[in-house]
């Protein structure tokens, strides 16, 4: 199974990753394996949810080990202990329990459900990034993500009707959506394909042209949300499309530029704009998109071709911020996924969920950005923390010592809800089970 | 004749009156609507003149669609072209008329009974009363699409009807959503409306459902689909795609249950020649050739490359031959095409080993050692007397045009396809057409790829002397050409 790739690790701050021994002292004492259990199993106590689900480790070594399974909690975390891997990630819930595949036939080894899954990664965001390249991030950059989120989660929830979702940073420079609503469980991988597609309106590699009119609901509703933040994200925080008078035609500003030109429908307003930005001698992208209009109010005669410019700028918002998703992360139901609150090998990072809408951090500081993901715990960070942490309150867990305090509440809260709604239902079908019987 | 059969029947342990009773519906109501997703079976009694005849009669439906599905004709085409047919074999009307729902209900039963043995026979016929369906669907009062919709709600329980109300509410929302594949549904049915047309014919006509998401993943991919709350909000223009999925799925799993449970029916001595003759004499809706032995009597090894039997031939089996006479010898796929059609003409398979044998060894280039070695086998195989001794039967033009098209000296194939212009034109004024009006109709036939109606055209030219009543006959068949070509000679000769 494809897994995010540690290019440059030496060069990058490869004093951030963690130890091994860093890694078990989490293991032993923060990571919150009674939440991502309960969560997992959808009720307090084992299910088969959770007993015939796929783990899969990631070694040291670099060896990559499927297909392990729990019997209980204890049986978790103990396991995850020993084996101290770099991280875990959570797979499908099988038909059998995937550690006996070995004694069956192949053909009962099958998928039977897993939470639905969406990820977006900040690299594929390339073309437009003008503050990072790869694998960094800023908080900048993180805006992205941010918006991207929101889009994705108003479509889950009010297209869908799904109610059980949570983000999760990646640790790095993405982020990770998991649905956890039974019906998202059960869907089988044409539906899951046509959500993917459905919200993945640019299509394979950005595919450029004009998106269809009139704008479906879900992209109407997208464009609003992003067009207020276009101003601030790409115009003034990104200005991929400043040019001054020093920089060289072939340079990536005036390929983006060009980029942007191509998007124009009116040959001759294209050109006239290029010959004006050509001239310039510093000329930002704020310029230019006010260049857009004063010039096509020169240059466009007839109504209809004002309505082809508006409708293009619409495209051009979108195209350069709507969010880019890895369709087979979410297509298959067998992938692989990272799970929340593992240790980003790379960085160090903690995988904690986060609210699109709102910081969860205690730090105000973060407000501003929702989530930043520079000021999350770090294994380093709140390992310190836990140390010096010396009131003495044996009461507490030692999570709640820690930064991670707000990010496992938030989480627990996600888990109750979902294990509440759980239990009706399974009570529900208990008590018809009942009245069938006479 | 019909106590008769009634007191046969008496005794039989499978139509004991105890287990009738419980089987009995009301008819009236099971039929309330004329169409049906044909969920329960028939239970009262019928003659077995009823039997055969009401089966007959849906099967001449069925073939004409499967005739109309081969020149790939538009279900609006085909609407038009059964339309007479329905109406004299299989009507059903909108006054409760029990007789005519009764005769569609039992007719589509006793056909499950009759395809349902292979593959083959169950997906022809899944996909015509499919079609059938859909075009009776159709011609359905909108009031009677919507009582059909609710008769079958506890098979449809997802499905909902939107109120008008909530259509008000979101119509900006449902338009915009469904605009493009309105558009495109509309202009599918030959009308091209613009973007104000669309949105009065939404406001005022159109109705939507609403279904689960799941249902209908391929709208929601290409969203062509307002969605709200885990709900497609479906037109009702759209909706005959997804009842007739939900009737081709219940069919299919129908009649694997038929077919599972018909050995139970094997010591019904009345029903089963009955069902084997029906599944035999119509077996793949193909046209079957008839062998009276008076007209075959002068189909012989050295007659059928005679003038008098070969100008019969249609073009393909023309080339084929001239081939075979040219270069003594004749490829795999060529002489699979020609030795079925010779077959199929009546030639026996002895008269057919001292044709082939004939052709191939004249030349000096083979001896009749060899031929004997590799190639008797081959024809031996077509009349079913080797190997699997399947008795195969002439190729029909769909089949002819599904082979690989033929390389370089290969000469199987249908000409209107693999000819070039030159040639097929060429080809054609030796067959003695030559007017430039005719031969340009037939080039545009060949042009739309249809090379069946092309090959029709060039029958009805060339026995424009002999058609007396303009028969609006569709040749799909290499041995229907030659056939009906003999019948027409013959009656002119007996006229003479």
């Amino acid at each position: 199974m494809p897994v995010e790739q540690f290019e440059d690790e030496s060069i990058n701050k490869g004093s951030k990753k963690p130890s091994e021994s860093d890694m078990l002292y989490y293991y032993k004492r923060l990571l919150p394996f009674r939440q991502i259990f309960q969560w997992l199993s959808h009720s307090p106590k084992p299910t088969k949810d959770f007993t015939f689900r796929e783990f899969a480790y990631e070694h040291r070594s670099g060896a990559y080990q499927r297909y392990n399974s729990y019997t209980s909690l204890e049986d978790f975390k103990q396991t995850v202990i020993n084996a101290n891997p770099t991280r875990f990630e959570i797979g499908a819930v099988y038909k059998i329990n995937p550690k006996d595949r070995k004694n069956l036939p192949k053909s009962v080894m099958k998928p039977v459900s897993k939470e639905l899954v969406f990820d977006i990664d900040l690299t594929d965001y390339d073309d437009i990034r003008t503050c990072c390249q790869g694998t960094d991030i800023c908080c900048k950059c993180w805006k992205f993500i941010q918006v991207g989120s929101k889009i994705i989660e108003f479509s889950l929830r009010q297209d869908f009707g799904f109610q059980h979702l949570i983000w999760v940073f990646s640790g790095r420079r993405g982020a990770h959506c998991w649905i956890s609503d039974i019906r998202a469980r059960n869907l089988d991988e044409n539906s899951r394909r046509s959500i993917v597609e459905y919200l993945d309106i640019l299509g394979k590699n950005g595919n450029k042209k004009s998106i269809k009119k009139p704008y479906h609901p879900h992209i109407e509703r997208s464009f609003e949300i992003l067009k207020n933040e276009f101003n601030n994200i790409v115009l003034t925080d990104q200005d991929p499309w400043f040019t001054d008078s020093t920089m060289s035609s072939d340079s990536k500003n005036w390929k983006c530029v060009d980029d942007l030109l191509s998007f124009i429908p009116n040959k001759e307003l294209s050109k006239e704009l290029k010959s004006k930005w050509q001239k310039d001698i510093h000329s930002t992208s704020k310029d230019k998109w006010e260049d857009i209009n004063t010039i096509a109010s020169k240059v466009l005669k007839s109504k209809s071709e004002v309505n082809y410019l508006n409708d293009a700028k619409k495209d051009i918002i979108i195209y350069f911020m709507y969010p880019r998703l890895d369709i087979e992360v979410s297509r298959q139901i067998i992938h692989l996924l990272k799970s929340p609150f593992c240790i980003h090998p790379g960085t160090g990072n903690v995988c904690v969920p986060f609210n699109p809408f709102k910081n969860i951090s205690d730090n105000k500081e973060d407000d501003e950005y929702g989530f930043n993901p520079l000021n999350s715990p770090n294994i380093r960070d709140i390992q310190n923390e836990l140390e010096n942490y010396n009131k003495g309150n044996n009461e507490l867990h030692d999570w709640e010592k820690t930064s991670l305090k707000p990010y496992i509440e938030y989480f627990s809260h996600f888990v109750n809800e979902l294990t509440k709604e759980e239990l009706k239902k399974r009570s529900r079908d208990n008590e018809n089970e009942n009245n069938l019987e006479f | 004749m019909f106590r008769q059969v009634k007191r046969r029947t008496a005794g039989r342990r499978n139509f004991e009156e105890s287990n009738n009773k419980k089987l009995d519906y009301d008819l009236p109501k099971l039929y309330s609507c004329r169409l049906s997703f044909y969920d329960l079976p028939p239970t009262r009694e019928i003659t077995l003149e009823e039997f055969e005849k009401w089966a007959i009669d849906r099967l001449k439906i069925l073939i004409e669609i499967e005739s109309c599905n081969a020149r790939s004709k538009s279900l609006k085409e085909i609407e038009s072209s059964i339309r007479g047919l329905l109406l004299k074999y299989l009507p059903l009307s909108e006054n409760q008329n029990i007789e005519e729902r009764m005769k569609d209900h039992y007719s589509h039963y006793i056909l499950r009974l009759v395809f349902c043995r292979t593959e083959e026979l169950r997906k022809k016929f899944i996909k015509n009363e499919t079609i059938l369906f859909k075009v009776r669907y159709n011609s359905l009062q909108p009031r009677e699409q919507q009582e059909f919709i609710e008769l079958n709600k506890y098979k449809l329980s997802s499905w909902e009807y939107v109120t008008p109300q909530e259509k008000s509410e979101l119509f900006d929302k449902l338009f915009a959503s469904s605009y493009l594949m309105l558009k495109s549904h509309f202009l599918s049915g030959g009308e091209n409306l613009t973007y104000d047309e669309v949105k009065q014919h939404v406001l005022i006509k159109e109705n939507f459902i609403k279904l689960p998401f799941e249902k209908i993943t391929n709208l929601v991919g290409t969203r062509s689909i307002y969605l709200h709350n885990g709900y497609g909000y479906l037109p009702t223009s759209l909706q005959l795609n997804l009842l007739s999925i939900e009737f081709q799925e219940n069919l299919s799993l129908q009649l694997m249950k038929t077919f599972q449970t018909i050995p139970r029916l094997e010591e019904d001595d009345r029903l089963l020649p009955l069902l084997n003759n029906l599944s035999k004499s119509f077996s793949s809706f193909k046209y079957d050739t008839e062998m009276d032995p008076a007209l075959i009597s002068d189909i012989n090894a050295t007659s059928i490359t005679s003038n008098s039997i070969s100008k019969h031939f249609p073009l393909c089996a023309k080339h084929l031959q001239n081939n075979l006479i040219a270069n003594s010898h004749l490829k795999y796929g060529g002489r699979q095409q020609l030795g079925l059609f010779l077959k199929g003409i009546g030639l026996n398979v002895d008269e057919a080993i001292k044709y082939w044998s004939h052709q191939f060894t004249k030349g000096g280039s083979m001896t009749v050692d060899t031929f004997n070695k590799e190639y008797k086998y081959n024809i031996r195989h077509q009349y079913g007397l080797e190997g699997a001794r399947i008795n195969y039967k002439p190729w029909d033009c769909s089949t002819i045009l599904s082979k690989p098209r033929p390389n370089k000296n290969e000469y199987h194939g249908c000409p209107y396809r693999d000819f070039s212009i030159d040639k097929l034109v060429s080809s054609l004024n030796s067959m003695g057409i030559n007017d430039q009006q005719e031969l340009n109709s037939i080039v545009d036939d060949v042009g739309r790829h249809d090379y069946t109606i092309a090959c029709t055209r060039v029958f009805e030219l060339t026995h424009k002397s002999q058609i007396k009543n303009s028969q609006d006959s569709h040749i799909n068949h290499p041995n229907l050409y030659f056939d009906r070509s003999r019948l027409l000679e013959r009656g002119q000769n007996k006229e003479a």
